[in-house]
């Protein structure tokens, strides 16, 4: 337990020099008033500067005045800021992470799932035609660039949807019933999230299966499982028994920091499907050179990233011994 | 006795069952295993029949691709899906091939148990050691949760593991080496098998833990009235443990015999030629080791006729015709040897010296110059190094120290040997390290050729270098697969700067001084065997003509009838060289033949420091008596006469903090003293005194009576 609270006080330094750190390298690199000297009819001077100082992000005023004013406002009030059009930070990045969560639970959990299942069970079956089969298909769908993949499943369904003669698949957005019937809108965001979960869950399980995979053979073949079966347990169940968990502590590590991707959205799904999750933003947000909003995310993700570390390693630490403190 | 058998006769009339008018537990007829690969077909057991009587133990000895772990796996049916068995195993009657997995598993663990090789890797690491004693009780008997705790307590204990039911939440990591084997025992003869196999069971562990898991599992087999099927390369550990050997070469048995037999009056020129080529440890006279000329053959493109033919120094046209079967011996009909001319080297008595012929050894340049007059190569003084242990994540601080090298001093002179000896974690390792970054040390001093290595300017540091050589132990690792020979060979004469033509010269030298061809320089390390590579190796060391060449455990992952002729050409080389060896090994028959002077270390201190006779006929120190009184000597009588001093418990933590004695706590000589002279042992370090032939220890042990301490030091 104190070790856990060493880590975490230790994470918390890391998270904040380096959200400090991006905060000045947005600071630098990014031109907001660039977003008011392309407009037409080009807005005057004076008011330009009213607006980005008015959201903190004026390039006239010093780079650590700046900090330190919006330090200030995130320690004492949780205000992350305002973007170039006077929009709050804080509410526009919630409601974002709320699409992506959406989005990305069940692909996640879905993927996981699958990916070792599978790695496992061919595994079991290396080099027989199952394994085969499958391993090409992972294979495949791992060289496939995620875009292609994507517009590939939107072009499948349209073909389906034409096919029937009716929408049954809808390929932008989460939702667009707006009524109140609860299980009107759960079916209608089911047939909103089916393609963006299927892309998701192959992308996620086809390492994991990959993977899985290789661990697995590793430890099956370990003096131990070998042990097992000299005491009685016949094949199958000592590679059930002894081999599954310790070739399980890689995945451990990887499953905790897909988690933490969970809550940080993907980039390139989240752009095919038109969603308002948390990667798309972050990229407009860098297009339109939203200093606040991007310095946000990017604390938002570390945080993510940094709590994903600390469960990978309580949970290591759960299935492996070896690793637990005396 | 007709002497010739046809093949197609069942090999039963050959092998008298129920003997003693027991049936025997396990009988293997005319095993056949062969595995694909893509080389072609590895017909790795070809024909092994024996049979194991209840209580009695059966050797099976052989060098690695001989088909002696096959053979164990295939009688447990562990050996992987690829891999074709054909003949007969029967166990207490019943036919085990041609059973599927989940029938052939009611019999592994129940009625046969088996011991692995490597401790270390041989128990599941997530857990605990009592659920893994749980789970093979639980396998096979109905047993309620207290009666399986209370067997497992009682099992630990028998196999000799303090604390046992404390111990049972351990995990395999907190258990050394040793222990953990004690726990692979203590599974195995958990449900009372009727066989035990134990492959290689101490290869992997120090010679002292060796000596305490040999009884161990000398007791385990007292408790059990098991059968035991023990493996292993080593004609020492053989020889002391087993009833009857069976000697296997390439996947067939070449001769079986009572162990008496066998090694008193050996039939087989392939038995003679491993008697022959084992260091004993027991015997001082300055024998030359006999080395089997050649490499086992492929076991994927056999030889017509006896596969031994071709390294036979007594074969005939006639072995090259047909492979001789196993037949019994004239005169002898408990002796079985596949050898044509079998009964007519017994009947003559040979020995191995008359089979094989071996060059007399190299005449010294130095062997006039005794030791005194001789100049010193390297000399270490009280050489120190310890690892900082360290705590706490971002403000790191120092909680103690590994005393990895804690006071080593010795000195080697030209032309002479000294060996290294001592138990993994005792700090060989370190000191090499030391003394081949020819930098000053953290502690104690180190001088090559009389040059204090801490005083050295760049430059002579750089020209020293070349004085000072190393060969590894694994020649499989230590030269660059993508090198030919040549390459090796030319590296570290052109660092030194040599010409092209002095380099060609130089190359062709090396390769006749350790008996390889010339023309092979343009071959890769790979074209090698494990023996040819060995030589590559040290003919790289030797390039620069170093004074000093450091031999890091040159022969251990050699096979022993290769062993005999590296050893035999090291001892030439240095007899006309006069290059002086540090020689670190862990085999202490090696270093009885190998060395003149040996220093033996403990916990980072040398113990002992003296010339080999002195230390292996008188030695003074109670571990160096209990290391060499662990050794097995190839040799039944003598093991069965014998008395053995086992240390008990393991090689202390190096980081634990010992002020006194570092061997006290495993001391035998001091649980004999008063206590008030225990008090000095446990409270002073000793350090070594003596002339020639030094100790650290306060109560030496007399040389006239030994087991007694004699006056304090």
């Amino acid at each position: 337990m104190r070790f856990i609270l060493r880590r975490l006080a230790n994470y918390v330094v890391m998270l904040f020099v380096a959200t400090s750190l991006t905060y000045f390298m947005a600071s630098f690199f990014m031109d907001p008033r660039s977003n008011y000297l392309a407009r037409n009819p080009r807005p005057p001077m004076a008011s330009i500067d009213a607006s980005l100082t008015a959201a903190n992000i004026n390039d006239k005023t010093p780079v650590l005045e700046r900090y330190w004013h919006w330090l200030v406002g995130v320690v004492t009030r949780w205000d992350w800021g305002l973007s170039p059009t006077q929009e709050p930070v804080s509410g526009a990045i919630s409601s974002r992470i709320g699409a992506s969560v959406q989005l990305m639970t069940l692909a996640t959990v879905l993927g996981i799932v699958l990916g070792i299942s599978i790695g496992v069970y061919t595994a079991i079956r290396q080099y027989k035609w199952q394994d085969r089969v499958l391993g090409s298909l992972s294979t495949f769908f791992l060289v496939v660039p995620t875009p292609v993949l994507a517009l590939g499943v939107v072009i499948a369904a349209i073909w389906i949807n034409q096919a029937l003669g009716f929408r049954l698949f809808y390929v932008t957005g989460l939702h667009s019933y707006s009524g109140s019937n609860f299980w009107l809108k759960l079916s209608d965001l089911g047939q909103h999230l089916v393609l963006p979960t299927i892309v998701l869950s192959i992308i996620t399980g086809v390492t994991y299966h990959l993977t899985q995979r290789t661990y697995l053979l590793d430890t099956m073949n370990a003096d131990y499982v070998r042990t097992a079966r000299a005491k009685g347990l016949p094949l199958m169940t000592a590679i059930r028994k002894h081999a599954l968990r310790p070739s399980l502590i890689p995945t451990t590590v990887q499953v905790a920091f897909t988690v933490a991707g969970v809550f940080t959205g993907a980039v390139i799904t989240e752009t095919v499907f038109a969603i308002n999750g948390l990667g798309r933003y972050f990229i407009t947000s860098i297009v339109q050179n939203d200093i606040n909003a991007s310095v946000a995310i990017a604390a938002f993700a570390g945080a993510c990233t940094l709590v994903a570390a600390l469960l990978a390693d309580v949970a290591v630490a759960w299935i492996d011994p070896r690793v637990r403190l005396s | 006795m007709n002497a010739i058998v046809t093949a197609n006769e069942p090999a039963d009339r050959l092998i008298r069952p129920g003997e003693f008018g027991v049936d025997p537990v396990l009988s293997v007829r005319d095993l056949h295993v062969s595995f694909a690969s893509e080389a072609g077909t590895v017909r790795a057991v070809r024909g092994v029949s024996f049979d194991l009587l209840p209580g009695r133990t059966l050797g099976i000895v052989g060098e690695s691709g001989s088909g002696k772990s096959v053979t164990s796996l295939s009688v447990m049916g562990l050996l992987d899906a690829n891999a074709r068995v054909e003949g007969s195993i029967r166990l207490k009657g019943r036919e085990l091939l041609g059973l599927t997995e989940n029938e052939l598993s009611k019999y592994r663990g129940n009625d046969m148990a088996m011991v692995f090789q490597d401790p270390l890797s041989a128990l599941t690491p997530v857990f605990t050691i009592g659920d893994q004693l749980a789970e093979a009780l639980d396998l096979h008997q109905d047993l309620s949760r207290k009666q399986v705790r209370d067997r497992s307590v009682e099992l630990l204990d028998l196999v000799g593991i303090p604390n046992p039911a404390e111990r049972l939440k351990s995990f395999p990591h907190q258990f050394s080496g040793g222990m953990r084997q004690r726990v692979m025992i203590a599974i195995a003869i958990a449900n009372n098998p009727d066989v035990i196999i134990a492959d290689e069971p101490t290869t992997a562990l120090d010679v002292t833990i060796q000596a305490q898991v040999l009884d161990v599992l000398k007791t385990a087999q007292r408790e059990t009235g098991a059968a035991v099927v023990m493996i292993t390369h080593d004609l020492g550990v053989v020889a002391g443990v087993a009833d009857d050997v069976l000697v296997m070469y390439a996947g067939r048995p070449v001769e079986k015999a009572s162990v008496d037999q066998l090694y008193a009056r050996p039939a087989m020129p392939y038995t003679m030629g491993l008697l022959g080529a084992v260091p004993r440890p027991d015997r001082g006279e300055n024998r030359r080791l006999v080395p089997i000329q050649g490499t086992p053959p492929s076991l994927v493109d056999l030889p017509v006729g006896c596969p031994f033919a071709p390294r036979c120094p007594v074969a005939t046209d006639e072995c090259r015709v047909a492979e001789p079967d196993l037949v019994p011996v004239a005169g002898n009909e408990d002796q079985l040897a596949a050898c044509i001319r079998a009964d007519e080297l017994a009947a003559q008595g040979v020995t191995y010296d008359q089979v094989f012929t071996v060059d007399e050894s190299a005449p010294s340049v130095l062997a006039d110059v005794p030791r005194a007059e001789r100049a010193p190569v390297l000399e270490v003084t009280d050489l120190r190094k310890h690892f900082p242990l360290t705590k706490g994540g971002i403000l790191r601080r120092t909680v103690g120290a590994v005393k990895a090298v804690d006071g080593v001093t010795f000195d080697v002179r030209e032309g002479e040997t000294l060996a290294l000896v001592g138990e993994s974690g005792s700090g060989k390792t370190t000191t090499l390290l030391e003394i081949l970054k020819l930098e000053a040390p953290q502690g104690g001093t180190i001088a090559v050729l009389g040059k204090n290595v801490a005083e050295l300017p760049r430059a002579e540091r750089r020209a020293l270098r070349r004085e000072l050589q190393i060969v590894f132990q694994d020649p499989m690792s230590s030269l660059d697969p993508r090198l030919p020979v040549y390459d090796v060979l030319a590296e570290p004469l052109h660092v030194h700067g040599w010409s092209k033509q002095r380099i060609n010269d130089r190359i062709a030298e090396l390769m006749k001084l350790v008996g390889l061809n010339p023309d092979h320089v343009d071959r890769f390390p790979s074209q090698f065997s494990g023996g040819q590579r060995q030589r590559i190796a040290i003919a790289r060391a030797l390039a620069v003509e170093p004074k000093l060449v450091v031999l890091d455990e040159p022969v251990s992952a050699l096979d022993v009838s290769i062993q005999a002729g590296v050893i035999n050409l090291l001892e030439d080389i240095q007899a006309t060289l006069s290059v002086a060896f540090l020689f670190v090994a862990h085999d202490l028959s090696v270093i009885r033949h190998a060395s003149a002077r040996v220093a033996v270390m403990y916990l980072g201190q040398v113990v002992e420091l003296g010339d080999t006779e002195a230390v292996f006929t008188a030695p003074r120190h109670p571990y160096t008596r209990a290391l060499l009184s662990a050794v097995p000597v190839p040799d039944p009588q003598v093991e069965r006469t014998r008395e053995r001093i086992v240390l008990t418990g393991d090689l202390p933590s190096p980081a634990a903090q010992i002020t006194g004695c570092r061997f006290a706590s495993r001391c035998p000589t001091r649980a004999l003293l008063p206590p008030e002279k225990q008090q000095r042992c446990d409270t002073e370090l000793p350090v070594l005194t003596g002339q020639d032939h030094t100790v650290a220890c306060h109560f030496p042990v007399s040389p006239e009576n030994p087991g007694l301490p004699t006056k304090e030091n």
